[in-house]
């Protein structure tokens, strides 16, 4: 197969295809970057077009698209602490901060240096390790991958905030916004008031958007202030002179590639957990946790490297098994799909060279992310924020109606994304943490799907949920992430008076 | 008010005017095409690569644009295909049993009578698949496997009420056994289970577990004739069990559609059904051709109501 | 008196809840329809968040009893509710009278009443913005927006 995949690689640099690749890109930094606007919708936006188009063109555009969303996502959420795509909200946790503190050019030249190396690890994973991969992927029926989703629910005690009971709140809303729909099993409503529209449940886009865009735009908008929003002080030096200042990084990058690739590879969880687990992980391993959450650049490098790395690696389940790691690789199968590539082992030697191709064209958009993120993109979108607030307010308005409605074609949408704007809002002003309520409509249903998959398997018999091994490491890893900080704390309490 | 009006006016002119005179400049302008489903799902991609030919054949630069209307397992687009003005210039993709069905366990806005029947085009018909080391063979095995233990055996699929669902309740029936039923979300994660060996078997469409000769294993085709998708894989005629069942993807006009421009678009399909190029391309892109227009595609619905109804009736879902 | 025991209950955080409490009472009697499975889970959630807006709202009263000063909303409250009706009136224009129109006039609407009052800078920011969305959507990848309820049949 190693053959096949240098075979692949002149095709790759035919200029239109490789044009494809630099433009998908630009157009995902951009969409990425702007607030309500995401890779999903991007994507599928673009796949009726890639009818016409020759194969590598249409999957190179995608290609870029994934990688450059992924990054411009950190954009917005570093400078108004609004994440661009449901990626970036662990970005924010310490992105924003870092604006505030006049370092925000920095923060996104560490998010977009992260992005890119990300991006690396993840395409080298699917290119030399797809087949062993995706062999783990088939370890992980119901009862291992309900075991995942408690695994990533329990990571929510680290993003309580300083209010453990508003914390849990947020976790509760965001798991019953999960269950409304149709019900995993039967199929029947569940409080979606008749409406077909409810029937497939709440995209995590809509709520994104109304929780985390609409209070900063209100925000703009009350404060009565004609300048703009941090003008010039970004403190953006050039790239050449900034990535000395990360050389600590790497074993942050190292981290949060191995914790996306892995998370890219189990169907369903995506982007937003591989960076909640990633930024947990590397607080836990720093010397100095306490300045996290404060504008710790580290916590940028771990969100976002997180974010990226599971980009290539979700599509290991998806080209192999027909089941997409992440929602933009779903919409990615259906691009493949257009061309006549049907998912499956046969994939591989029915068209390597398509296949292949693509594989390189990750590679390329990770490093070319870089080049084109880098000082270019990210000075022009800060020069965004110069504009007048009440500006910038009705444009991002704007966006937030363009990319809701864009989802499913339908204002339903955006109604109810105003009514989660305004819970958003209150939630905002009485610091009630947003992050579990994401992490919970991510986690919770999925979680109750394959609870209820894997009792059935085991015809009600719970003991299903442990009879395996994978089940059992992930349960004991799980009870080292709740109670592990707690037996630290105390081993380092009982050492000092000694 | 005005969809009344329009509608009323388009009875009108039928009445009025001799209904050869509406088709023969038709269609005059661009043709919506609504699908139920998301950009580059399987039916998004049997109309994509339907409707080219469906322009060629129909002659007077005809232009059919697919809109996408997702949501609800194809309700909301199937829902306003049925409230279209039948005019000809909206058309809709129409799945079957699933649309059948969902008028069974919900409520619909929709019944048999809202649509005017073009054309079926696609009739993927239902495998049972097991892993190569599930150490179930043949279905001779896997009966006995359900006889010695029932409901021992999990027979993984995408949903209730679709037609993998209806092919267990036949096999169940002809063969009085009892599964134990693991409906996923969607094919693909239950195929997964399948090969990782979480379920001991599943049913799937022809079409879905053709990529995947190598690891799994085809105990049975429901079709008449073995299917070119796997021609190495048995009917369960083969093997003694009269089982035809599959998951059908049609186009269909809202009722009242004028006969003759009916007329003009069943016979666009017809032409395009004998189009080597559009049975290549349609085999390319997973979807078995199976055209059958008019009367006979009402006729096909009525008998998956029946079934699902019969289902739905002993054996309610939800 | 009444003024205190008025403050009481009017502080935000009071408010919210006791919202929380009534809405989750209000979605657990749906539940009671649903088969147990499928109810085990939001019904959890349910009362979960009754539980925990019951601890918040005896927190908040304690904090009330030692006279903290309640979370204070906004500053400028009259500008919040102004700018929450001026994306409701937005969406429901885009909905009932046509997605470019709206826009057109939402844009320079909201600048103008929120002190951004330039008329060149409004006009070229409008025109930008809703150019290139048509270039880009309606044009390049011929996505259409709402055209208006209204207009239709």
């Amino acid at each position: 197969m190693y053959a096949d995949l240098l075979h692949a690689l002149p095709d790759v640099f035919a200029w239109t295809n490789f044009a494809a690749v630099v433009i998908g890109v630009i157009a995902g930094i951009v969409v990425g970057a702007m607030p309500g606007l995401s890779a999903t919708m991007a994507i599928s936006v673009l796949v009726p077009f890639t009818f016409g188009l020759e194969p590598l063109v249409a999957l190179g555009l995608m290609a870029g698209i994934y990688n450059g969303a992924m990054y411009g996502g950190a954009i917005p959420a570093v400078l108004l602490r609004i994440p661009g795509t449901p990626a970036a909200v662990a970005t924010t946790f310490d992105g924003y901060p870092m604006a505030q503190k006049g370092e925000g050019g920095f923060a996104l030249q560490v998010a977009v240096v992260s992005s890119s190396i990300g991006g690396i690890a993840s395409a080298f994973a699917l290119m030399l390790l797809a087949p062993p991969l995706s062999k783990v992927t088939l370890l992980f029926g119901p009862s291992e991958v309900f075991w995942v989703a408690v695994f990533g629910l329990a990571s929510i005690i680290f993003l309580l905030g300083g209010n453990p009971i508003k914390g849990l709140i947020s976790a509760c809303f965001g798991v019953f916004v999960s269950v409304i729909g149709s019900d995993p099993i039967y199929g029947n409503d569940r409080y979606t008031f008749g409406q077909l529209e409810m029937l497939d449940g709440i995209h995590i886009v809509i709520l994104l958007v109304g929780l985390y865009a609409l209070p900063p735009v209100i925000d703009l908008l009350e404060t009565p202030l004609k300048t703009g929003v941090n003008s010039s002080n970004l403190g953006t030096e050039p790239i050449w002179k900034a990535i000395p200042r990360m050389k600590g990084y790497w074993k942050t990058w190292l981290r949060g590639s191995f914790i996306g690739i892995w998370i890219g590879i189990l169907p369903g969880a995506g982007g937003s957990m591989a960076a909640f687990m990633s930024y947990n992980e590397a607080r836990r391993a720093s010397k100095n946790p306490e300045t996290w959450g404060e504008g710790e650049p580290e916590g940028v490098a771990a969100a976002e490297t997180a974010n990226n790395a599971d980009t290539a690696s979700a599509l290991i389940p998806a080209l192999t098994l027909g089941i997409p790691g992440t929602a933009v690789a779903a919409v990615m199968l259906g691009g493949l799909l257009v061309h006549g590539l049907q998912p499956g082992p046969m994939l591989f030697r029915d068209n390597p060279d398509v296949v292949f191709g693509f594989m390189w064209q990750f590679l390329f958009g990770a490093i070319l992310l870089v080049l084109l993120g880098g000082s270019l993109a990210t000075n022009s979108f800060a020069r965004l924020l110069n504009l007048p607030r009440p500006l910038l307010g009705s444009v991002i308005i704007v966006l937030m109606l363009i990319g809701v409605y864009s989802i499913h074609g339908r204002m339903f949408d955006v109604y109810l994304m105003l009514g989660f704007g305004a819970v958003g809002w209150v939630m905002d002003k009485l610091k009630f943490p947003l992050p579990p309520v994401v992490l919970g409509l991510i986690l919770g249903g999925f979680a109750e799907e394959n609870l209820r998959l894997a009792l059935r398997i085991g015809r009600g018999d719970p003991l299903v949920l442990l009879q395996n091994t994978t089940s059992l490491v992930l349960v004991a890893l799980t009870v080292a992430v709740i109670i592990g900080p707690t037996i630290k704390q105390r081993l380092a309490a009982s050492r000092k008076p000694a | 008010m005005l969809t009344i009006f329009k509608k009323a006016a388009i009875a009108g002119v039928m009445t009025l005017a001799a209904g050869a005179a509406l088709a023969e400049g038709y269609p005059e302008k661009p043709i919506e095409v609504i699908v139920g489903y998301s950009a580059g799902g399987g039916t998004d991609v049997m109309a994509r690569t339907t409707m080219p030919f469906i322009e060629k054949y129909l002659g007077n630069g005809a232009s059919l644009v697919v809109k996408n209307v997702p949501g609800a397992s194809g309700q909301i687009g199937i829902t306003e295909v049925a409230n279209a003005a039948p005019d000809g210039y909206t058309l809709g993709t129409f799945n079957l049993p699933g649309m059948m069905a969902r008028t069974l366990d919900r409520e619909a806005g929709y019944d048999r009578d809202s649509f005017t029947y073009l054309a079926n085009v696609v009739n993927d018909p239902n495998v049972i698949v097991s892993s190569k080391d599930s150490g179930i063979n043949t279905m001779d095995d896997l009966i006995a496997a359900a006889k010695e233990n029932p409901l021992a055996i999990t027979v993984g699929m995408s949903s209730l009420g679709g037609d993998d669902h209806f092919l267990l309740i036949k096999l169940q029936k002809m063969t009085e056994t009892e599964f134990t039923i693991v409906p996923f979300k969607g094919s693909a994660p239950a195929r997964t289970a399948v090969m990782g060996g979480h379920v001991a078997v599943g049913i799937f469409n022809v079409s879905e577990v053709a990529k995947f000769a190598g690891e799994l294993n085809i105990l049975g085709v429901a079709q008449p004739e073995r299917s070119e998708f796997a021609p190495d894989a048995p009917t369960f005629r083969e093997q003694g069990l009269d089982l035809i069942n599959g998951s059908l993807r049609g186009v269909v006009a809202p009722a009242g559609l004028p006969d003759d421009i009916a007329a003009k678009l069943r016979d666009a399909f017809e032409k395009a059904a004998q189009d080597p190029e559009f049975v290549k391309a349609m085999a390319d892109t997973a979807n078995p051709v199976a055209v059958v227009t008019g009367q006979e595609f009402r006729e096909l619905t009525d008998s998956l109501y029946d079934l699902a109804k019969e289902a739905w009736e002993t054996t309610p879902w939800n | 008196m009444s003024d205190r025991s008025h403050n009481r209950l009017t502080r935000p955080e009071t408010l919210t809840a006791v919202g929380i409490i009534l809405i989750a009472a209000g979605f657990l009697v749906p539940t009671t329809d649903l088969r147990s499975i499928s109810a085990l889970l939001p019904a959890a959630m349910l009362i979960g968040l009754i539980v925990l807006a019951l601890v918040l709202l005896v927190m908040d009263q304690r904090k009330a009893a030692r006279a903290e000063a309640p979370v204070q909303m906004t500053q400028a409250p009259k500008r919040v509710a102004g700018a929450f009706l001026l994306i409701l009136g937005y969406a429901l224009a885009c909905d009932f009278i046509g997605f470019y129109v709206s826009t057109a006039v939402t844009i320079p609407l909201v600048a103008f009443a929120f002190g951004y009052r330039n008329p060149l800078g409004l006009l070229v920011a409008t025109g930008i913005v809703v150019g290139s969305i048509w270039l880009i959507f309606d044009f390049g990848m011929s996505q259409s927006f709402p055209a208006g309820r209204l207009w239709k049949d």
